[in-house]
This record gives structure tokens, C-alpha cells and sequence, in this order.
């Protein structure tokens, strides 16, 4: 019994770990997710060219091969990342492309006449994406918003191949000391479930909280 | 309040504009005196609307000139050359200028207040003080005093056209535009607004034009009538001449069927 409960606080410092790259991986997705969402709307050729790049590059190359460059082609270069930070930016930027076009989507969807009434009140183009747009927008944009931080999570598994003991690398640690591949996986399984739905939750208690009043508005 | 002989407010000299291959206004002139009430009709497609859209800068001009107060609006002096407007002319012209859309377009993540104190405070500056006390001057007038702190969505379709008068006075433009702000209303709520209307044509100073279907409001609330059909403006006369002896035949048709539609004139 004793033993079990020594592996499990190998796996659950693991989940540590992933929580972290979880979040961080989210914070950096959610900012690029804005930067080359309003990009691609941008009223500049170059610049909506640059966001383009960036979510088809991200979107059409595996996150397992972005995150062997992060960690071991990058210093090739001089750019030299821990294990953590390497994992941070590869699923935060690989995550922020899908997310880039939720953004995007959201924003396109809303009607036109917002648009318009912000032109005779005499918003100028950031005043009305920033007070009027942007706010309404983002309540359409957080199931999506749910989905990705899910799939980030799960994608965060990539990590153990550059060595970073997160819960799936702990798993494998796990199950080679004690030969026993039930306990360590049935444990990551449960515990990858309870984070994903934890993220539900937060994200569900979100829109309920900033669609209060908006309700039967849309038309 | 009849209007004064005085330079016009607002100048439209030759305007074209087409949507693809439909031409919505025909080489267009008319002008427009400071503190007229000018009332907009004619059948659908026929381009009055567009006018109204085209002064609040929410669609642009293929060819011809249009003047409020004085200055260009679709072109700038720089360097003594004429130019097309930049971002920063447009806010300068657009400060003279309110509208009052069909659909109300309010802002549904904003409670009544807010919706008519955001302009004010971003585009002028004012405090949320002083917006908020001229907010509640101007919700008092349309009746809505007590309904500040309402969704929108708790409101009826009159009480949100309200609101949207509210919010574009705030801005205290020296020319409204209403572009059939009762067309969208069940028939009891009409009256709710068309007072407030009212109420602004005998209280304030503002230019008005006014796109409707409403031919007996119409008829009081304007000192001018305007008939458009087809990008052209067919007759231009003063509600009595249009409504009761209309010269042309397109005008006395259109009213005709106004009248069988159980319109009152």
C-alpha cells in the first residue's frame, strides 16, 4: 500500500506539471489567438498575410514536430528553452491557430448593423471593436474557447517525449518500476478526465455569467 | 418652426450611387435649410434610405458632391487640393450628424444607461457624471427614466426606439436622420415614438429628416415633403401641396395606394 502511495505522488507531481503547461500553454494561446484573429481582419495586407501564415503554418504542421523544434532545432540557432518553455510555446502557439480563427469567426458573426450604429455614434474603428464587437463576440467565442483549452490539455501528453515529467511521462516512469500498467494509466485517465472537466465547468460558469441579460437578443 | 433664409445645412448636388447594376439615386440635388423638418417618401427602392445612409457615412458616393454645413463630407482640403475624406475628417463631419435606425441597433450587452452614456464619454470626452446626468435628462424626455438600469432585452420594441433617440441625442447632433423608426413596431407601439418624434419637431433646433411610411405624421410633422421614386425626387413641396394636390401622376398613384393599404393622410 505504502509503495502505491509513493507512485502516486510521482504521478500526481506530474499533474502539476501539466496543469501548468496547461495554463501557460492557454494564456499564450488565448494571446496569440487575439493577435492573429484581429490580424486576419486587419484592414493592412501584410498584416492579415502574416496572421494567415502563422494559423496555416501552426494548423498544418504537427504539434509533435513544432515541439522538436522548439526543444532541439531552436538551439541550433542560439535560442536554447527548458523542457517547460519549449512545451509552453509549442502548444500555445499551435493551439492559438485553431483558436485565431474562433476569434475571427465570432467576430464576422456579428451583425452588421452593431457595425453601423457604432459609425453614427462616431466610434473610431477600436473604440467600436473594443466597447460594442469585442464583448459580445467573446461570449460566442468561449465554448470553442472550452474546446481548445481541452484538446491543449490532452495534446500536452507530446511533452514526455522531450523529457518533461508531466503526468503521462511520470505514467510511463510508473509503470517501468513497477511493471504494473493498470495502475499508473487507469490514474492518468481519471486524472486527465477530472482536469478537462474542471475546464468545462469554469468556462460553462463563464458564459452563463456574461450572457446574463443578453438572453433573447439575437436575432 | 418654418425655416429661416439662411445658407443650407445640408447640399446634395448631382449624387449617383448604384448597387451593382441597380441604380438607387439618379444624378440627386437637393438642399436642406438648418432647422427644416423634412419628411422622406415613396415606394421601397426608391432610394431615401440610401440618402439618409449616405449623410451618416454608412455608404459612400459614386459621383457628385454633398455639403453639411458648409464643408464637404466625402472630400477634404489639404494642401488647397481636394481629397477624399481620411478617418479624421469623417469623425469631424460625423460629430453634426445622429441616426436613428429601423431597427433600433442597440447594444444588447448594455443596459439602457450605458447604451446612451458610451458615445458621449468616448467620442467627446465627457465624464461619466456628467453623461450619466444628461443620459437621464434625455431618458426622462422619451419616457424611460425609470427602465436606466434595463437590458434591452427587458424591453418592448417602442421602449428600445426610445432609447436609441436617447442614445443618438447624446451626442447632441445639429441633424437627426430617421430611417423608419416605426416601420419595425406592432401598431400600438408606433404612437409611443412618433410622440417623442413630435416632441423634438416642436423643442429643439435640430435638422431632421425623416424616411417613414407614416403619411399622416408625415404630414404634420414636416415642413417639406419629399417624393422619390426611382433615384429621382419626383415632387418637392410642402405637405399640404404634396398630400392633398399632388401634381404628378407617380406621386398620385403612390399615394392612392397608401391610402388602400389603410394608411391615414
Amino acid at each position: 500500500m505504502g509503495q502505491w502511495a509513493g507512485y502516486l505522488q510521482l504521478i500526481l507531481d506530474g499533474a502539476v506539471v501539466t496543469i501548468k503547461l496547461t495554463l501557460m500553454g492557454s494564456a499564450l494561446a488565448l494571446v496569440m489567438a487575439f493577435l492573429a484573429g484581429l490580424g486576419r481582419l486587419s484592414r493592412f495586407a501584410p498584416v492579415r498575410w502574416l496572421a494567415t501564415a502563422y494559423i496555416e503554418f501552426f494548423r498544418g504542421t504537427s504539434i509533435f514536430v513544432q515541439l522538436f523544434w522548439a526543444y532541439f532545432v531552436l538551439p541550433l540557432f542560439g535560442f536554447t528553452l527548458t523542457p517547460l518553455q519549449a512545451g509552453v510555446l509549442a502548444l500555445g502557439l499551435n493551439v492559438g491557430a485553431y483558436a485565431a480563427e474562433v476569434v475571427r469567426g465570432a467576430i464576422k458573426s456579428i451583425g452588421k448593423e452593431q457595425y453601423e450604429a457604432c459609425t453614427a455614434l462616431n466610434f473610431n474603428r477600436w473604440q467600436g471593436l473594443r466597447h460594442v464587437i469585442l464583448p459580445q463576440a467573446f461570449v460566442l467565442m468561449l465554448p470553442t474557447f472550452g474546446n481548445n483549452a481541452i484538446e491543449l490539455l490532452k495534446a500536452s501528453a507530446v511533452v514526455s517525449l522531450i523529457s518533461l515529467s508531466d503526468m503521462t511521462f511520470q505514467a510511463q516512469v510508473v509503470r517501468a518500476q513497477t511493471g504494473s500498467t493498470l495502475f499508473p494509466f487507469l490514474t492518468i485517465l481519471i486524472l486527465y478526465f477530472a482536469i478537462a472537466c474542471v475546464i468545462s465547468f469554469a468556462i460553462r460558469g463563464l458564459e452563463r455569467h456574461l450572457t446574463r441579460g443578453l438572453d433573447g437578443i439575437r436575432s | 418652426m418654418p425655416p429661416t433664409n439662411t445658407a443650407p445645412i445640408i447640399e446634395i448636388n448631382g449624387i449617383n450611387k448604384s448597387f451593382g447594376a441597380f441604380k438607387v439615386l439618379n444624378d440627386l440635388s437637393f438642399s436642406v435649410a438648418p432647422r427644416e423638418k423634412l419628411a422622406l417618401i415613396g415606394p421601397s427602392g426608391s432610394g431615401k434610405t440610401t440618402i439618409l445612409r449616405i449623410l451618416m457615412t454608412l455608404e459612400g458616393i459614386d459621383s457628385g458632391e454633398i455639403l453639411v454645413d458648409g464643408d464637404s463630407l466625402y472630400q477634404m482640403q489639404r494642401n488647397g487640393k481636394l481629397q477624399p475624406a481620411d478617418d479624421a475628417h469623417l469623425h469631424k463631419m460625423r460629430e453634426k450628424i445622429g441616426m436613428v435606425f429601423q431597427l433600433f441597433n442597440l447594444f444588447p450587452h448594455k443596459c439602457v444607461l450605458d447604451n446612451v452614456t458610451l458615445a458621449p464619454m468616448l467620442t467627446k470626452g465627457v465624464s461619466r457624471k456628467d453623461a450619466e446626468h444628461h443620459a437621464m435628462e434625455l431618458l426622462d424626455m422619451v419616457g424611460l427614466a425609470d427602465k436606466a438600469k434595463s437590458m434591452p432585452s427587458q424591453l418592448s420594441g417602442g421602449q428600445k426606439q426610445r432609447v436609441a433617440i436617447a442614445r443618438a441625442l447624446a451626442l447632441k447632433p445639429k441633424i437627426m436622420l430617421f430611417d423608419e423608426v416605426t416601420s419595425a413596431l406592432d401598431p400600438e407601439l408606433v404612437e409611443e415614438v412618433l410622440n417623442v418624434l413630435w416632441k423634438l419637431c416642436r423643442e429643439t433646433d435640430m435638422t431632421m429628416l425623416l424616411v417613414t411610411h407614416e403619411m399622416g405624421f408625415a404630414h404634420d410633422f414636416a415642413d417639406r415633403v419629399l417624393f422619390f421614386d426611382r433615384g429621382r425626387i419626383v415632387e418637392d413641396g410642402k405637405p399640404d401641396e404634396i398630400f392633398r394636390h399632388p401634381k404628378q401622376e407617380r406621386t398620385q398613384a403612390f399615394l392612392k395606394k397608401i391610402i388602400a393599404a389603410g394608411h391615414r393622410v
